[in-house]
């Protein structure tokens, strides 16, 4: 018992420094220069946009509005809409699109050959795209309108595999929930990834808001179609054949966030059951990778194991309890203070209390901060959350079952208030 | 005349944060005078590179500990009471939630003071939420 618990606390603590460092980073800018603004204004490659989406009518619209509004040359442009098996009129709305601009392409798939995922929907559109870079938005998002540009410049670097941007909440003062959703946000972008990219870490390939090198993408088989977070385990594919991801902080593009608990819930265990998926999958390939250097070893195994870490922290609560109770070790009264550390260090879906309180500073969000403390409610919801994905993957890796069904959020175009005043 | 000022001031918050921290150790417990260090550890670590004046951030941190070491005396009253209400068994009930409850404070305190500071000059987005 005393060695779960070291063990756990151990980890914890690992976790918890490696946060720390990350909002350090953030906090004292240590921002690398990244490209010369003359090159990258000349720097204008033919560029192919994916738009998958599957019963997105209340939001496909916007988005679609949005492409005709961009500012990077549309001859250099092409925006094709998947439309996945959608019951809705999805595909009418994109359909009458393409018919008026000519940059805008239309993709069905029909019941038979659609409804597979995200990741089978990309690579059909993947087939059809003929830029250099793909870019690909979720129906929900609404970017700027020179957000290709700020994406695009990364690809000077000919070492650069992807990019991603960054995705602001559009519908945050909806309710509670998207006020939370707010700041998890918050930490895992203004100050995670923007360190990790900062640092030379394994900055995440989000799947939206975000693009890459077809090249590279077709040398390496395109999307895993079983894989349920199709863009961690894109992550891990292009760092393992020694390219690098770049994240952008100013390339903001506005979402619609998940507004009740359920589908919280839905999305969450998706993420989770995916995440853990993909863990299983490249975590001895990262240990053994030769194109991989130390930190980034260590970087990209915390990363992946980071799914883990509530399972973790159940089995320090349990040995703790036992320990502290049946005053069994000496040590154990004092790690016993260190759990609710480790708590609050991933209360923002992995990020620490100050990481969120520091995020929503440097975003200038004063109000905002003021709601830290309640992501600990977040986080034992989300304990559940993981601890359920868990079980679920290993029951389906014991009894052999099918990964786990896609499981789509649904988007009512909360945020259009927003859009139109 | 003013630069002196402030550096009394300057030594007068030092001067509370350390007689906090000693008096939780000295009548409270070690756990107290733990959660209170690694408050200031984060405080000072972090929103030293924060706008706003040193002695803004070093009263606010004065400030939270002092709402820290009021917090852990009540706890620490909390635990009397309910040990002589309940019994013995109230203090394996207090050992575990004890961290718990302690650490409710500094989030809050650490999370909320953020917003006395200066903002800082953020990105201008095109859509404000």
């Amino acid at each position: 018992m005393q060695a779960i618990f070291l063990f756990s606390t151990v980890l914890m603590a690992a976790y918890l420094v490696r946060h720390y460092i990350f909002t350090l980073t953030v906090l004292r800018r240590t921002k690398k220069t990244r490209s010369n603004p003359a090159l990258d204004a000349k720097y204008k490659p033919e560029v192919s946009i994916l738009i998958p989406a599957r019963d997105e009518e209340h939001v496909i619209g916007r988005l679609l509005q949005r492409m005709t509004q961009l500012t990077y040359p549309h001859d250099k442009l092409q925006v094709i809409t998947i439309d996945d098996a959608s019951s809705d009129i999805t595909g009418q709305i994109a359909e009458e699109f393409s018919k008026r601009y000519s940059f805008i392409e239309m993709l069905h798939r029909d019941k038979n050959t659609g409804g597979k995922g995200k990741a089978s929907a990309m690579n059909a559109g993947l087939k059809r795209s003929t830029g250099e870079v793909v870019l690909c938005f979720d129906a929900h998002y609404y970017p700027q309108r020179d957000i290709v540009e700020k994406l695009v410049k990364e690809f000077i670097d000919p070492t650069v595999g992807a990019v991603q941007g960054r995705p602001v909440v559009l519908n945050e003062a909806q309710n509670i929930v998207t006020r939370l959703v707010t700041l998890e946000r918050i930490g895992g972008y203004r100050v995670d990834q923007e360190a990790r990219d900062n640092l030379g870490l394994i900055p995440q390939f989000g799947g939206t808001v975000g693009g890459f090198r077809r090249s590279i993408l077709e040398e390496l088989g395109g999307f895993d179609e079983s894989a349920l977070t199709e863009d961690t385990d894109l992550t891990f594919q292009i760092y393992l054949a020694g390219f690098k991801v770049r994240y952008v902080g100013d390339a903001e593009c506005y979402e619609e966030a998940v507004d009740n608990w359920k589908a919280y819930w839905r999305q969450r265990h998706r993420w989770a059951r995916g995440h853990m998926q993909v863990c299983l999958k490249h975590a001895p390939r990262v240990l053994r990778s030769k194109k991989l250097n130390a930190k980034k070893k260590i970087d990209g195994l915390l990363l992946l194991h980071v799914y883990f870490v509530p399972v973790l922290t159940l089995l320090a609560l349990f040995a703790g309890v036992f320990l502290v109770i049946s005053q069994a070790s000496q040590f154990a009264n004092i790690l016993w203070l260190f759990v609710p550390v480790s708590f609050y260090s991933v209360v923002g879906n992995f990020a620490p209390f100050f990481e969120i309180g520091i995020g929503a500073y440097l975003d200038g969000r004063t109000r905002l901060q003021w709601l830290v403390p309640l992501l600990l409610f977040a986080y034992l919801y989300n304990i559940l959350i993981w601890t359920k994905a868990f079980l679920d993957l290993f029951a389906a890796k014991v009894f052999r079952k099918s990964q786990g069904d896609w499981a789509k959020t649904r988007h009512l175009g909360n945020g259009k208030c927003y859009v139109e005043n | 005349m003013k630069f002196q000022s402030s550096r009394l001031v300057t030594g007068l918050f030092l001067e509370a944060i350390t007689l906090c921290l000693i008096a939780s150790f000295r009548f409270i417990n070690i756990a107290a005078t733990a959660t209170l260090s690694i408050f200031n550890l984060l405080f000072l670590s972090l929103t030293i590179h924060l706008n706003g004046t040193l002695n803004k951030k070093l009263g606010i941190l004065a400030l939270g500990n002092i709402i820290g070491l009021f917090w852990n005396f009540v706890l620490q009253y909390f635990a009397v009471a309910g040990v002589a209400f309940f019994g013995e068994s109230f203090n394996a009930f207090y050992a575990v939630s004890y961290p718990f409850l302690n650490f409710t404070w500094v989030v809050s305190f650490w999370s909320m003071s953020l917003a006395f500071l200066p903002k800082p000059k953020s990105t201008q987005a095109e859509v404000k939420p």
